[in-house]
Order: C-alpha cells, then sequence, then structure tokens
C-alpha cells in the first residue's frame, strides 16, 4: 500500500526533532507511536475529553484533532515536558496534595490545561478556572479536588514556571 | 489512506493549487471538523490542502468603512479582540462558550462558516452585522451574503478552486448587543438554538432599530426581518418581549414546518428571546 510522508521539524519538550510521518496521522498519534510519549492519552478522539491536551506554542490543544504535519516548526510541551529532573512539577504536587487524581486518565490532559491557563491568568476566580479546564472531562473526581488543587497552586508562585 | 499533506507558502501558491487539484482536495486550517471527519471515515480526500499559516487570512481590522476579520483567525483571537468588543461584541460573545479553551485555541471563523453546520455559532452574529464573505482564487474574488454561503445543512456555495478569505462586516456599536444559546449542556455544547441581536434606542427608550438573527433551528441562518419590523419604534416592556418572542416562533416553523421537536422549540425560542433581550427593558 502507497503511505504517503511528509517531513515535520519541531520542538518537543525542549528538544528539537526532524522526523518524517504518515500524512494522514493525528499529532497524538506522532507523540505516542512515533515519539513514544505516553503521557498523553486518547479518550474519545474527537476533541471532547482533552485526555490527550498538550501546549503548542504556549496553547492548550486537542493533538487528537491536529493534524501530526501542523506539529512543523512548532513549539510542542507534552506532560513528560513539565518536571524537571526527575522531580515533579509543584503543580503536579498541588494535585497529589489536594486528592486530584484518582484513576489518572485525565490528568495529563488537565495538567496541560491548567499550566497553560495559569500562565495567561495571574488571579482567576473558581468559576474563570471552571471555564477553562471544561474541556477536560473527569469521571472520577467529581472536579472539586481539582479546582482546589489549581487554586492551591495559585498561592505558589513556583507553579506558573516550568517549561 | 493515501492521502498527501500540502502547505503552501502563500495564498497565490494555494489558489493555483486548487486551480489545478480542487476537486481532490480538502481545505484544512484549525482541523477541529476536518480530522472528525476523516476519523470517522467520511471524508476521503486525496489532498489536505493546510492554509493556516497563511499570514493573508490573519487577524481583525478596520479597513475604511469595514471591519474585516480574516478567515483563519481563530475563536480565541476573536473572543479577545478590543475591536470586536467595541465594533461587534456579538460576534464576540459567540467565542464565548464556543466548544472549549482547547478547540478555540485553533478552530478558525472561516472553518465554522465553511463547515455550513447549521449549528455554527459565529453565524448568526455574522448576519446581524450584514456581512460579505469574500470568496477567493485564481480567477479573483466575489463577495457573497453570509445567508447565501450556505446552500443547506453542510453545503457550502464555495466552488472547488475558492477559499474564503476574510469576512467584511458593518461595524456597529450598539446599546445592546448579545449572543445567546441553549445546549443539551453548558459546555463543548453543539447549539440546538442559538441567536443574535443588537438593539438601539432614542432618549425615550424606544427601539429606533433593531437586527435579529436566528441559528441552529433552521438548515440555515435567518435574519428575522419581520420580528425586527415588529419591535422597531415601540418602547420595550415585557409584554413586548413576550409578543415578540411568540411572533419569532410563528416565522420560525414558517421555514421548518412543525417538526416533533417543535413542542420543545417553540417555548424554547420564545424563552431564550425574552430572557436575551430582558435587559433592554
Amino acid at each position: 500500500m502507497n503511505q504517503n510522508t511528509v517531513q515535520i521539524e519541531f520542538t518537543i519538550n525542549g528538544k528539537k526533532v526532524t522526523t518524517n510521518i504518515p500524512s494522514h496521522v493525528t499529532a497524538l498519534h506522532v507523540i505516542r507511536e512515533i515519539m513514544g510519549l505516553k503521557g498523553s492519552k486518547e479518550g474519545c478522539g474527537i476533541g471532547e475529553c482533552g485526555a490527550c491536551t498538550i501546549q503548542v506554542d504556549d496553547k492548550a490543544v486537542n493533538s487528537c484533532l491536529m493534524l501530526g504535519a501542523q506539529l512543523h516548526n512548532r513549539d510542542v510541551m507534552t506532560i513528560e515536558g513539565l518536571s524537571k529532573e526527575k522531580k515533579l512539577h509543584p503543580l503536579q504536587e498541588k494535585f497529589i496534595e489536594n486528592h486530584a487524581v484518582q484513576c489518572g486518565f485525565c490528568t495529563p490532559g488537565l495538567l496541560m490545561s491548567t499550566h497553560a491557563f495559569l500562565k495567561e491568568n495571574e488571579n482567576p476566580d473558581r468559576q474563570e478556572i471552571t471555564r477553562a479546564i471544561a474541556g477536560n472531562l473527569c469521571r472520577c473526581t467529581g472536579y472539586q479536588q481539582i479546582i482546589t488543587s489549581i487554586e492551591a497552586a495559585l498561592q505558589d508562585e513556583s507553579c506558573r514556571g516550568g517549561e | 489512506m493515501n492521502m498527501n499533506y500540502v502547505r503552501p507558502r502563500d495564498l497565490a501558491e494555494a489558489f493555483a493549487f486548487l486551480a489545478e487539484n480542487g476537486r481532490d482536495t480538502t481545505i484544512i486550517a484549525g482541523g477541529t471538523d476536518v480530522m472528525v471527519d476523516l476519523r470517522s471515515g467520511e471524508l476521503d480526500t486525496r489532498f489536505l490542502l493546510d492554509i493556516s499559516r497563511l499570514d493573508e487570512l490573519k487577524g481583525i481590522r478596520l479597513e475604511g468603512e469595514n471591519l474585516v476579520v480574516g478567515a483563519t483567525t481563530t475563536l480565541s483571537d476573536i473572543y479577545h479582540s478590543e475591536l470586536l468588543t467595541q465594533y461587534a461584541p456579538a460576534l464576540q460573545k459567540s467565542a464565548y462558550n464556543f466548544a472549549s479553551t482547547q478547540i478555540r485555541n485553533v478552530a478558525t471563523i472561516g472553518g465554522n462558516v465553511a463547515h455550513c453546520s447549521p449549528c455554527g455559532d459565529t453565524v448568526p452574529p455574522l448576519v446581524i452585522h450584514e456581512t460579505k464573505v469574500v470568496f477567493s482564487g485564481k480567477k479573483g474574488e466575489r463577495r457573497i451574503p453570509i445567508e447565501e454561503v450556505a446552500t443547506g445543512p453542510y453545503r457550502c456555495f464555495l466552488e472547488k478552486d475558492e477559499i474564503i478569505t476574510a469576512f467584511i462586516l458593518k461595524p456597529v456599536e450598539a446599546d445592546f448587543a448579545d449572543f445567546q444559546k441553549i445546549g443539551r449542556r453548558k459546555d463543548l455544547a453543539i447549539s440546538r438554538l442559538s441567536m443574535a441581536v443588537m438593539v438601539d434606542r432614542d432618549s425615550d427608550g424606544i427601539i429606533s432599530s433593531m437586527k435579529f438573527s436566528l441559528g441552529a433551528c433552521t438548515p440555515t441562518p435567518h435574519r428575522m426581518t419581520a420580528v425586527e419590523e415588529f419591535m422597531t419604534g415601540k418602547k420595550v416592556t415585557c409584554e413586548l418581549l413576550f409578543e415578540g418572542g411568540k411572533l419569532l416562533a410563528e416565522k420560525m416553523i414558517e421555514i421548518t414546518g412543525r417538526r416533533p421537536s417543535i413542542i420543545y422549540k417553540e417555548p424554547a425560542v420564545q424563552g431564550l428571546f425574552v430572557r436575551m433581550l430582558y435587559p433592554v427593558v
């Protein structure tokens, strides 16, 4: 079978890569199957659950709805890029401290959405936080613990930074 | 899957490609609709032409008497635009509850319109601003009124060798403007009903002009001139809103016929109309 490919060059978690990918695959496929980074999850595959959320040029996007080829020349961050030197990012610590993780399937996507949100918002209220993570479904927690974690993160300047 | 990805360097290259391969090509920008159709197998195309990087298609600006919104302007950019706060607040409001943050960050206004879903949230606001949609190709450009872009649900007036490049709106600083929708839930909801309105009042509180458009519950978007005319020249009271809403529901039924969902939609359309315009009372 003739499979068309396209060459892409992009930065993933601070590392520059050049690779050939099939032209029809999603960005999520590139990240999981070609880059081997399994933190980003596929839940629904149609942009409703947010489990596949990554950051592209600092903005949260659904990687299942992005064509892999569209990653060309972009700066991509996945959950693997959040923590440094085998230490958890302070935002991850807040999620653990406040019991925002149960089965964990939604967590990488939620952390990506939250991290992007905190970069742009200095002092959001609970309603704004709820809206920011509206594109991330969690079937375990009922969201309260997640929102509380994000509120806790707001008190901690170190939660905003990181690559 | 035998599909090729094509990324033109500029608009001229995109036009040339479409002139040659338009029939076998699907245009992709944000991809939030295209990728869903690709995944389901509904879309099978030889070429995907990626116009998301073309600078010529981006941005919101005033050009003389017109407010121009580039076709690949994202819903996030629409939501954050100060120009739109001033000159097209209903359009801005339609971006507020549009899908989710992740989708707003990439989804484009051009894609929302070109997809021709009856539920496209940006369409009713574009209708009240009497928007002309710029269709461009190698042969030149033509300007189509927004209401004629969809010839039916998911059917677009666009020729195979054309791209939507921009939206030309009449900028209006109205006394009151709003967009409202009803979906099955609050976020990521596909609109069951949507509506956009602009109202100007004179010093006695009498409506001097009104523009109103209904979306989602009719196959293509409709400006509701009968409702506009009924409301204009009157002082806004609660009774007037209920009467206007009743007329709106009647006009909707004239277009759609009495479908099973009408038991819900008739009172819902009236209720949403009253709720939206209540701040004017």
